[in-house]
């Protein structure tokens, strides 16, 4: 009885161990939501209370104010699915990235998020303060100072123009990231698409993306755009719908496969200017150098604490952040291009890393194996990262995605920095090291060695039809070099293809029948989150 | 000076009971189900009922713009 009472006392103020937590316990059955949200002990609870749950609630509002207000946000919230029926959840998408986690790695990675919510408004108010279609049909003086681009035109290149006009990537807010917050919006969007007649075997993105078109969900917010050929041909095909649509000057700047041959990257290298010529055309302001370096260099050093984190990623067990804040703030910023809030997230983020470090603390202390992902990972469980170390103690230290954009942009002349800049468009998400070629679609086993990584999950997008030709490839590669490789089926956006169950299952079969291993957290090897966010 | 104190510890009660409050709204995660049961599904209603544009009868206007012809430059 007294030893029961001690336990319990102990429970309360440190927070149970992880093979006692049964974080599967507090959820509702379907829906996800909490029976009530986790004890972590008395510190780590109101640390999340006051300084993850209160504080980001109430700077939710302060961004929202500070980037036009809360009637703006409120017209923007009643015209557009993709702000309603998503943001205003915000903070359970916090939670489900956050489940289980205790001191400097909650911290850290509660970071990650704020700045990426942050971002996040940044980016839908200015498009809604601009967008005709929220103020009368009017083009206001915003909207003229306001570019529109597509999610992997990248933003540096549009650093020249920074101090004078923004660009806002047309479907960063209303596609990428509302998958991640609340999976069941972009449904509405993929069913749109296949309404006027697309079949529904192309890339689910894709679709997606021109469901939004198809909705009249698009806020109006430029004069111009500049376009990419994304990944792949289902994006150019999305170019066309957009295109056709949108129905205002259009430049497209393709992302070349073969960019390793340098006549291709020289013809990359003047599409940019290209695209720059557009923009000064269409915006009536001209290119400033200036502008370029001092954006430029301004990411670099970001690029710099990024290899900071790596190496503490790589060669010691005291990295702070988790696999998925790991994996979503990276491709965020690095395909956003420099913003203030990530300079300051960075700063708050190297302090509590170099606490650990120098204070030798095991942030994931149950891990059992370093798990490397890669190809492109399902959107709507990008927070699988959170439940395979819960349940498994699978530490995801690393991910492909992080991993694209491995370089310093040079600004010593014109002539490296557009060489540089072309190269970091060439190595665009879904590129590199996915439909990139043999070469660099294997760099996975020279990473794995760099990041000391002894599993990779695999992640199988089964509507891209670029990776799906080198399946067998990689099999082979697996038994021949005896790694553990865990293939995860998905479909980018689309829940409905495979599930979170599903996915869960995949892993607990691998874990139970090669692995030989038992689970750290039982309650969380089999629950119904078919309804959730 | 007594009624000052009163308003204080007015403040103060009212301060503890609203940090209790939200402390039970984060703890219950009522935040969420409220989102979830009520303000969700009434948005929901609203964006399915929204009358929206026929975009395929978009006009696809290609002519109403300048041509714009590639012309590869000397660098800058």
């Amino acid at each position: 009885m007294k030893k029961d009472i001690k336990k319990k006392l102990k429970d309360f103020w440190y927070g149970k161990p992880h093979k006692e937590r049964r974080l599967g316990d507090l959820y509702i059955d379907k829906t996800g939501l909490y029976k009530h949200r986790e004890w972590r002990g008395v510190k780590d609870t109101f640390y999340y209370f006051h300084m993850i749950w209160l504080y980001n609630y109430a700077n939710l509002v302060v961004d929202v104010m500070k980037n036009g207000g809360l009637f703006v946000f409120a017209k923007g919230v009643w015209r557009y699915r993709w702000v309603g029926q998503t943001y205003i959840t915000v903070m359970h998408w916090f939670d489900r990235g956050h489940e289980g986690m205790r001191g400097e790695a909650l911290r850290a990675t509660a970071w990650h998020y704020r700045a990426m919510t942050n971002e996040t408004i940044r980016q839908f108010m200015r498009m809604f303060r601009a967008d005709t279609k929220l103020n009368k049909g009017k083009q206001n003086e915003i909207y003229k100072k306001t570019m529109s681009h597509d999610e992997t035109v990248c933003g540096a290149i549009f650093y020249p123009w920074r101090d004078k006009i923004d660009n806002v990537a047309l479907q960063m807010i209303p596609y990428f990231v509302t998958c991640h917050v609340n999976c069941q919006t972009v449904l509405n969007y993929i069913d749109a698409v296949q309404s006027i007649g697309l079949p529904a075997d192309p890339c689910p993105m894709c679709q997606a993306e021109a469901g939004i078109y198809v909705l009249d969900d698009y806020p109006d917010y430029s004069p111009a755009f500049v376009a990419s050929n994304e990944a792949c041909d289902g994006s150019v095909g999305t170019g066309i719908l957009q295109d056709w649509f949108m129905n205002k000057p259009y430049f497209s700047m393709p992302q070349p496969m073969q960019f390793d041959d340098p006549l291709v990257h020289k013809h990359t290298m003047a599409e940019i200017e290209e695209a720059w010529k557009f923009i000064e055309e269409h915006m009536g302001i001209p290119f400033d150098w200036d502008q370029y370096v001092k954006y430029t260099e301004k990411f670099n050093k970001l690029t710099e604490f990024e290899w900071e984190k790596w190496d503490v990623a790589a060669n010691t067990p005291y990295y702070p952040i988790n696999g998925v804040a790991q994996a979503l703030y990276r491709i965020y910023y690095s395909q956003d291009g420099y913003r203030d809030i990530w300079a300051q997230t960075d700063e708050k983020v190297r302090k509590i890393m170099h606490r650990c470090v120098e204070n030798k603390i095991e942030t994931f202390p149950e891990t059992r194996h370093r798990l490397l992902a890669w190809s492109c990972a399902p959107l709507y469980y990008s927070f699988w990262t959170t439940w395979a170390y819960n349940c498994w103690g699978l530490n995801t230290v690393m991910n492909m995605d992080s991993l694209m954009f491995d370089m310093v942009l040079r600004t010593d002349t014109y002539e490296n920095a557009l060489d540089d800049l072309a190269r970091y468009h060439e190595w665009a998400p879904m590129r590199r090291m996915a439909v990139g070629g043999y070469k660099h679609v294997f760099e996975l086993w020279e990473y794995m060695k760099r990041f000391n990584c002894d599993m990779v999950m695999m992640y199988d997008q089964l509507a891209c039809k670029g990776m799906q030709g080198i399946h067998g490839m990689f099999e082979d590669e697996f038994r021949e070099r005896n790694i553990h490789a865990i293939w995860m089926p998905h479909a980018l956006p689309e829940s409905r293809t495979v599930s979170r169950a599903e996915i869960r299952r995949i892993i607990n079969d691998y874990m139970f029948t090669v692995m030989q291993e038992e689970p750290l957290d039982p309650s969380l090897l089999d629950f119904d989150d078919s309804l959730s966010w | 000076m007594k009624k000052f104190k009163k308003i204080l510890c007015g403040g103060l009660v009212a301060a503890i009971l609203s940090y209790i409050g939200l402390f039970l709204v984060f703890f219950f995660d009522l935040d969420g189900k409220f989102l979830y049961y009520v303000v969700g599904p009434f948005l929901i209603k609203h964006y399915d009922n929204m009358p929206r544009k026929d975009m395929t009868k978009s006009e696809y206007a290609m002519d109403a713009f300048p041509k714009y012809e590639y012309a590869q430059e000397e660098a800058r």
